[in-house]
């Protein structure tokens, strides 16, 4: 009895081990668990991206802000796949600070755990999710220049960052008026709720995708990124939009995508994921990586012959 | 001050004009730029509710002008911020429109007739199906543990209701630095930038 008491108290205490908590209370990794992160990063990268000259290469990422292990060891894996494949910034699905935001969480749950990205002045483009304050579109380094949504431009491609939390009249006029005057080769919308999902705890944002779908299809939106989701999901194809969804950042929702979901074209819910992408001429080439660097999904989308409102002037 | 509210009438009346102009193409509901008192007129809102609104949307602009003269005289919060900017400028901000707003109350701003018309709005928006997405979404969300106080802050820990896009378009409009939120069947008014609840009622929701 002595005997088995004494073993469940070892098992106890090197599991207790595994975390260390830092003043705030954050669970930070010990130097056991972060070994146990780089035999995982260690598995061999395997890439099946073309890298093609002058292409936009970009990493999508969800769901993060919780500075916990297994975000670190997401993060190990997207710093050795810019290896292969140097992607040149990441746009973030919202929710990218959970629990509070003082100055120490910005800390622990961004910049510590993606440190070398920012040493290689790899940019981080955000959103806002439902768990961030709208004082975050201040943070240098989330790039979004003061506003709670916003357009930038990389190569021939648009980004849009939208707010799916407050989608009120004001940012539904800019979306237009952007739009309507934007010719570029891709329009490539992001925000954190998830007009298509298969996700059996939030679903699809239907009341979202009232507004801004007709709004994306009258001015050929290419494809959609979202997350809030803690999991990754291709949809098929939705009146010709691609939808994706990577919200497995930073937690996890395990088997929560619904079995035989008509909107499913390829989902995984079995763990922690990012998205990395590549985009050059007409095609939209992608492949979704796992915790442990396994590919979970990847393939090749070509860019939609449809005419938007912008290019039909 | 008759002077500046006339100033204020005409301004408004020749932005919705513009705006009306500008974005035809957009759905009724959708039409930016409209004052509250406009928007409701075209849909018809009896003359006491009209009343309501007009005086909620003067509050609102008046706590709007007080927060600003505040945030004025403190440091800029710059698009390249470090975290500790932030949180200095959040507290700061948060003392200063404290302090300014010592002794606010539930109602100053939601008066009970508003918040009869805000009733109102989403009973005969929402029915059925709709309805019962609409309490789902808003009840689904991780806001147990905050306190409905007037000038105190919404806990950022906590969640944000992510606020249904076809309800905005009929609520009234808020200048950019307030916004509407949900906390269980209870709207707030929440600042921002602060934090801070500015006010709040009870049972928005069926």
């Amino acid at each position: 009895m002595k005997r088995i008491f004494a073993c469940l108290m070892t098992i106890a205490v090197l599991s207790a081990g595994a975390f260390v908590n830092n003043a705030s209370g954050q669970n930070l990794p010990s130097a056991n668990s972060r070994a146990s992160a780089g035999a995982a990063a260690a598995a061999p990268l395997k890439l099946s991206l073309p890298l093609k000259d002058g292409s936009v290469r970009f990493l999508v990422i969800g769901d993060t802000g919780t500075g916990s292990e297994k975000q670190h060891q997401l993060a190990d894996v997207m710093t050795r796949y810019r290896e292969i494949f140097p992607y040149e910034f990441v746009l973030m699905m919202g929710d990218n600070m959970y629990g509070g935001e003082k100055a120490q969480d910005f800390k622990n749950k961004f910049e510590n755990v993606y440190k070398r990205l920012h040493d290689d002045k790899v940019k981080f483009y955000a959103t806002l999710g439902n768990h961030d304050e709208s004082n975050q579109r201040f943070y240098e380094l989330f790039n979004m220049n003061g506003e709670e949504y916003y357009r930038f431009k990389k190569g021939n491609i648009a980004f849009y960052s939208l707010n799916s939390n407050y989608m009120d009249q004001k940012q539904i006029k800019w979306l237009e008026e952007q739009l309507a005057k934007d010719d570029s080769e891709w329009k490539i919308a992001f925000f954190h709720h998830p007009p298509y999902s298969s996700g059996g705890k939030h679903g699809s944002s239907l009341g979202l995708r009232e507004i801004v779908e007709p709004i994306f299809l009258k001015y050929g939106v290419n494809a959609v990124f979202a997350g809030h989701e803690h999991f990754y999901e291709r949809l098929k194809p939705q009146k010709g939009i691609y939808y994706f969804i990577s919200g497995a950042g930073g937690k996890l929702r395990s088997g929560d995508v619904k079995d035989n979901s008509p909107l499913t074209e390829k989902a995984f819910d079995k763990d922690m994921s990012f998205m990395l992408l590549e985009i050059a001429g007409d095609e939209l080439h992608f492949q979704v990586i796992s915790r442990t660097a396994e590919t979970v999904d990847s393939g090749v989308l070509t860019k939609q012959k449809r005419q938007s409102a912008a290019s039909a002037k | 001050m008759k002077q500046e509210m006339k100033t204020r009438t005409v301004l408004a009346t020749g932005a919705a004009l513009a705006l009306c102009l500008t974005f035809g193409a957009l759905p009724t509901e959708a039409r930016v730029g409209l004052a509250p008192q406009q928007q409701a007129a075209r849909r018809g809102v009896s003359p006491r509710y009209m009343r309501a609104i007009a005086t909620f949307d003067s509050r609102v602009r008046d706590y709007v002008a007080m927060r600003e003269g505040l945030e004025e005289k403190m440091p800029t919060l710059a698009k390249d911020s470090t975290p500790e900017q932030i949180e200095a400028h959040k507290t700061a901000f948060q003392g200063a429109v404290r302090a300014a707003r010592n002794g606010a109350k539930r109602g100053d701003i939601f008066t009970p007739v508003f918040a009869e018309y805000i009733r109102s709005i989403i009973r005969s928006a929402y029915r059925g199906r709709e309805l019962q997405e609409l309490r789902q979404t808003v009840m689904e969300a991780e806001t147990k543990g905050v306190a409905l106080r007037v000038n105190y802050p919404y806990p950022e820990s906590n969640e944000l209701v992510e606020m249904p896009p076809a309800l905005l378009l009929k609520l009234p409009q808020l200048p950019k630095q307030v916004k509407y939120r949900f906390v269980g069947r209870n709207m707030l008014l929440v600042d921002r930038e602060n934090g801070l609840i500015i006010d709040y009622m009870l049972k928005a929701l069926p």
